[in-house]
């Protein structure tokens, strides 16, 4: 069977410090942040563990359907889907991902624009 | 500088918010920066419920009377993120006057990280139920075309050894005027009513032992004794057969369709095993599957025959009638009979039994 990045990058010990550095710096962001301004932290943490598992092929995956309804309700323009693009690539850099596999999750992040940008 | 200097120089930096309460009236006393980086910078007069709000006052004061010490959490948002601050008071006495030191440690990280455990491991829960339900419907699948300890050898080995069984009796059963009948019902009708017929051949050969190998159109092929054996083998295919028949005739009482049946039983050696590779299936062989398959051949409808191996084994419990001789394969003539279970028969009165 294939190796999905999840398993090559060490498994859930080492995914979650890629989880929790971009959870800091989404926070800190000053125009993602906001859309985190009242949601509970269990709750960003949740979506940020599932975002990035999804993306490397650990064990959360979602439909087309179920991303596009549960970003229905977010104003989300081409810029913050730019800049959450942006921070998603340097933060799996900073964790030692190789440039080839940092550009294939980009990808597969950028396939989902138009079911997030509204 | 002297060393209480320096004590309270580290005192004042270090990354633990530290305060000290006057106990009577719940006042600060003193607290140092990370204390008034967290929650602001106390008044002189400020009380400990006026910075925290959600704190349970008389519970602290009964626990610090009562243990000496109170532990208990806050949260609260900086800008957008939430932080959790655990709380621990201690009483002491300075110069008599009671007081608490209050000691604050962040443990926003650790709530983060707890988050993340619970968030995690409820994805991989809900992986490992869809791969366990995935995994029993393959096992349910499989069950279906292989005896429970064929496939115990498959799963463990990948590959199953053909065995000889010897000996067993084997059951064939197939349809009369079923090419007729495929030719003038919508196949659809023809696949439900034959589920539904198997469904309870399954069910009644389970009762009596029998294993169903396999289904071909119109025929039905079951066997007693394999993989276990089973001394009573004969006789579980004999009553399977006359039950068949009887839960044929009930039905064709109520339903739309007629289904007039052929079955014969033989018995002897039998080979079991899975043949293909790709699309393999369990399957058996071997001179009582073929004398049985002879048998059928030429059977009446709605009766069952046997050879003279099995007539002998069921003996007393049924009845037999001579059908005449027969090539039942390898060339030689056998005698086979029509075979009833005794207490189907009609029953004449005034004879002795």
């Amino acid at each position: 069977m294939e190796q999905t990045l999840f398993q090559k990058y060490g498994g859930f010990s080492k995914v979650s410090r890629m989880v929790l550095d971009l959870y800091n710096r989404l926070l800190d962001d000053d125009d993602i942040g906001p859309f985190f301004d009242d949601v509970d932290m269990a709750r960003i943490v949740d979506h940020q563990t599932k975002f990035i598992s999804s993306l490397l092929g650990g064990p959360a995956s979602y439909s087309d359907d179920q991303i596009s309804r549960m970003h229905q309700h977010l104003e989300i323009n081409a810029r913050h889907f730019d800049i959450l693009s942006k921070i998603l690539a340097e933060t799996l850099a900073d964790h030692g991902m190789s440039p080839e596999d940092v550009e294939a999750v980009v990808n597969s992040f950028e396939d989902r624009r138009k079911l997030i940008v509204g | 500088m002297s060393i209480e200097a320096i004590n309270e120089q580290l005192l004042r930096a270090i990354g633990v918010g530290v305060a000290l309460l006057d106990l009577n009236e719940l006042t600060f006393r003193f607290h140092n920066d990370t204390f008034s980086e967290w929650f602001g910078e106390p008044d002189p007069a400020a009380r400990l419920s006026d910075l925290f709000a959600a704190l349970d006052v008389e519970a602290l004061r009964r626990a610090l009377t009562a243990d000496g010490r109170y532990a208990t959490e806050t949260t609260f948002k900086v800008k957008r993120r939430t932080m959790t601050v655990a709380m621990d008071f201690n009483r002491a006495l300075a110069s008599g006057e009671p007081i608490a030191v209050l000691v604050c440690q962040n443990i926003t990280r650790i709530k983060e990280l707890e988050s993340m455990i619970d968030s995690y491991s409820m994805m991989v829960e809900r992986n490992t139920r869809e791969i366990k339900r995935e995994k029993e419907q393959v096992e349910k699948l499989l069950l279906n075309m292989m005896p429970r300890p064929v496939y115990e050898e498959y799963k463990t080995f990948g590959v199953v050894t053909p065995r000889l069984y010897d000996p067993v009796s084997v059951l064939t059963l197939d349809f009369c005027g079923f090419g007729g009948m495929v030719s003038t019902l919508d196949p659809g009708v023809i696949v439900s009513e034959l589920n539904d017929i198997y469904s309870a051949f399954d069910r009644i050969g389970e009762q009596f032992g029998c294993e169903r190998i396999k289904t071909i159109g119109d025929a039905y092929i079951t066997v007693s004794g394999m993989p276990d054996p089973a001394p009573e083998h004969a006789l579980s295919v004999a009553n399977a057969a006359v039950r068949f028949l009887r839960y044929l005739n009930q039905r064709n009482d109520s339903h739309p369709i007629q289904w007039q049946c052929r079955i014969g039983i033989s018995t002897g050696a039998v080979i079991g095993s899975v043949v293909g590779v790709q699309k393999y299936i369990y399957d058996v062989f071997g001179p009582a599957v073929t004398r049985a398959l002879r048998i059928r051949g030429h059977t009446e409808p709605m009766t069952v025959c046997a050879d003279s191996a099995i007539a002998e084994l069921i003996g007393s419990r049924f009845s037999r009638v001579s059908m005449g001789m027969f090539d039942l394969g390898g060339g030689n003539r056998h005698e086979i009979f029509r075979t009833e279970a005794i207490a189907d028969q009609p029953k004449v009165y005034g004879l002795s039994s």
